[in-house]
């Protein structure tokens, strides 16, 4: 992965010194995402910057690439895993560099536009054509590579990140309030929002055509989830699953650099490495968070896989107390308003990744997604059959199962009262989420009351629901529920804020085999049956698993990924920069939140950490991360000189 | 009647200064409108048993005596041997 960045300039518009500023501003703004190479082109039409991680094709890849006959050239963040495939479709062109960057360049001269539909891979580029003047912009279907924009003055502008577009002077670094309400409620803004004012980003599987002065996005790729499910027989269907999880693996280890893993010691990161480690023929380096609270750490499982899969394994450890002080870099580089501290860790992973001297990681992210194996995808199945009786009681029974048992919920009334929201809505094409949502809500109580008048008209779950292809609403429940997933939780939060983000402000960047289209197309079309069993998740991949992994690991229910929150920012263990973020004059100042509750919640998590709830932990994290964000970029980014200078400005 | 004014009181404090809500009415399902999540409604139950020194058993845990202030209210009163209001 790389980062990009750019501006149109009107017809005839010259290399002024202004603008060639601005652009190696941008450039520079995204250095940790390609710490190997900068460099800026000023064509007549177009600014492009690219800051390169040189993953391909070392010497060759090169950018922007301008293709020599047409002009038409290109800056590309990401991979395309298939380049091999498609270069030898692409007979008619003749190739200078062993690069997927002139692949795609060579696609689009060939079949336009739509040659993004070929691409199995995950990318943001921007594309200028000067034969019909038209910059295209195009990200990948799951949103793994991140693309924003802002329009001002008849310019579009375009980063990876948004700090390059503060860099650039594109745009203001001012909170969006319905942006940071929607994320308070379902992690992340409501795409194309983002969490800050005039920034836009493009939503996955878009592309977008500027010409004459106007933005016009559209899909070039369904997320069809909602397909008839297609008899199969168990055992093929196995195979088959198997077979294509293999050979995404095979072609994500396309590098010219080796490629490593992380292992959580779950289900989906073990196979994912031992597919790997059977790939490279032994050759598998991974790599592991642990913790030092031993209740949130997997290290027993994560030596364990290590062990038996005979890889070269490397933990990383960390402390509460050092979440707390990563926090304020986790948010520059997330931009984004947060309600867990899990990414934290993340940031300190990649970090020990690059120090290693690797640079591409593998994660078994999106298996979640595609198997059902979350508990919401359980509750919603049980939810559905209950509301279909809602006096029935045994019917809402096996709820209490998935629920953290507590003494005052111990006959399960209770609990049947908990998972009630919405019983009367079994068709709300909402209706999963909205034990959840009702739940991550409840931060809004603590906004300020000026906030909460201002963003009275904002409800983030009418917006999500607004925002939704029609045909979502007609699909199966548990094809809704996992809609609903991908828009919010995936895209919006573990593939950007604790995914991309935290991997690039290091320099690594991870590769999702489980996301490979080819695969979550197959898997849509599998019967719900094969995914959640009754109640038991992802069996069709732990019938995989088991042709793969020891017995024990491959049989592991799941253990979500978590990291400690209240002790990282409250209490003697505190960080320094959080008593001013606490602070009434601070939270007044930034008007979101009300200083006395926040006051009295910073006081209870205080005298009783360990029995901060939930809800009170996220809002501690929700309150820090507003605050971080708000003032992150309140100066104008310091770009420092020597990374200014060392951007190429190229001819 | 005012004992049971002042136990619906407590109750109402409590629910406002530990799960920071400003407002909700006394009919209200603490649950189903997820004014408490789960954690919070075994808050609510050691904050009766302590503030009103009475022991609530397992087959008490039940939506009709807690999820709501009045049934709360009530429950208490009942169990401290007073008719609720």
């Amino acid at each position: 992965m790389c980062g990009i960045a750019g501006f149109t300039v009107g017809e005839g518009g010259s290399a002024d010194a202004g603008r060639s500023e601005r652009l190696r501003r941008m450039t520079a703004a995204l250095r940790h995402r390609g710490p190997d190479a900068q460099r800026a082109v000023l064509l007549d039409g177009v600014a492009l910057g690219h800051a390169r991680l040189a993953i391909l094709d070392p010497a060759g890849g090169v950018q922007p690439m301008t293709d020599p006959g047409t002009g038409v050239t290109l800056v590309f963040n990401g991979e395309v895993f298939n380049h091999p495939e498609l270069r030898g479709r692409l007979s008619g062109h003749r190739f200078r560099t062993r690069s997927d960057t002139e692949v795609i360049l060579a696609a689009y001269l060939a079949r336009g536009i739509d040659c993004v539909r070929e691409l199995n891979g995950q990318f943001a580029f921007a594309l200028w054509d000067p034969r019909t003047r038209e910059l295209w912009l195009a990200r990948d279907r799951v949103g793994i590579a991140p693309l924003c924009y802002a329009i001002g003055d008849g310019v579009l502008a375009f980063a990876s990140e948004a700090k390059a577009l503060f860099a650039g002077g594109f745009a203001r670094p001012a909170l969006d309030a319905a942006a940071v309400k929607q994320s308070l409620q379902l992690w992340a803004p409501v795409a194309p929002r983002t969490l800050f004012e005039g920034i836009r980003a493009l939503p996955p599987r878009s592309v977008a055509r500027w010409a004459g002065g106007r933005l016009e996005v559209r899909r070039y790729w369904d997320l069809d989830l909602g397909a008839e499910p297609s008899p199969v027989e168990a055992e093929r269907a196995v195979e088959e699953v198997g077979a294509l999880l293999e050979d995404a693996v095979r072609i994500r280890l396309r590098a010219d650099v080796p490629v490593a893993a992380y292992l959580s010691g779950g289900l989906d990161s073990s196979l994912v490495c031992a597919m790997a480690q059977r790939a490279l023929g032994g050759a598998l380096s991974t790599y592991s968070v642990r913790f030092s609270d031993r209740a949130w750490d997997e290290r027993a499982f994560q030596d364990g896989v290590a062990a038996a899969l005979r890889t070269r394994h490397v933990p990383a450890e960390l402390a509460a107390r050092e979440i707390g002080e990563l926090l304020p870099a986790v948010v520059r580089h997330a931009e984004q308003v947060l309600v867990r501290s899990a990414p934290a860790p993340l940031l300190r992973l990649s970090a020990a990744v690059r120090r290693d001297g690797t640079r591409v990681v593998l994660t078994g992210e999106g298996a979640d997604e595609i198997f059902l194996g979350y508990d919401l995808y359980k509750e919603t199945r049980v939810r559905q059959l209950w509301s279909r009786d809602p006096r029935a009681a045994w019917r809402a029974a096996p709820l209490a199962g998935l629920h953290r048992a507590q003494r005052a919920l111990a006959r399960g009334e209770l609990v049947r009262e908990f998972y009630a929201a919405g019983l009367d809505r079994p068709d709300a094409v909402e209706f999963s989420h909205l034990v959840r949502w009702g739940a991550s809500g409840r931060i809004a109580r603590f906004l300020s009351a000026d906030f909460a008048a201002r963003t009275e008209g904002e409800d983030p779950v009418a917006s999500l629901v607004a925002s939704l292809p029609p045909a979502v609403r007609r699909w199966r429940p548990l094809a809704r529920a996992q809609y609903l997933e991908f828009e919010t939780l995936l895209s919006g939060y573990l593939l950007s804020a604790q995914g991309d983000r935290m991997l690039m402000a290091n320099g690594v960047e991870g590769r999702f085999p489980f996301l490979d289209h080819r695969l979550i197309e197959h898997v849509a079309r599998l019967p719900d049956r094969l995914k959640l069993r009754r109640l038991r998740e992802k069996w069709v991949l732990r019938e995989v698993a088991a042709r793969w992994l020891p017995p024990c690991d491959a049989a592991r229910p799941k253990f979500p990924y978590r990291a400690p929150i209240a002790a990282a920012l409250v209490g003697p263990a505190a960080p320094a920069w959080s008593a001013e973020v606490f602070a009434p004059e601070s939270v007044r100042a930034l008007g979101v939140f009300d200083p006395d509750k926040v006051l009295r919640l910073v006081r209870k998590v205080e005298a009783s950490p360990a029995g901060a709830s939930e809800a009170d932990a996220s809002a501690l994290v929700a309150i820090a991360t507003t605050h971080l964000l708000g003032r992150a970029f309140r100066e104008p980014t310091p770009v420092a000189a020597p990374h200014l200078a060392a951007v190429e400005l190229v001819a | 009647m005012a004992e049971d004014a002042r136990v619906r009181e407590r109750i109402r404090t409590f629910i406002a200064e530990v799960f920071f809500v400003d407002r909700f009415d006394d009919e209200q399902s603490l649950l189903r409108t997820g004014l408490l999540d789960s954690m919070g409604m075994s808050q609510l139950v050691a904050f009766l048993e302590e503030e009103f020194a009475l022991e609530v058993r397992d087959e008490e845990l039940v939506p009709e005596n807690l999820d709501s202030v009045s049934r709360a209210t009530a429950f208490v009163t009942r169990k401290q041997g007073r008719p609720a209001a």
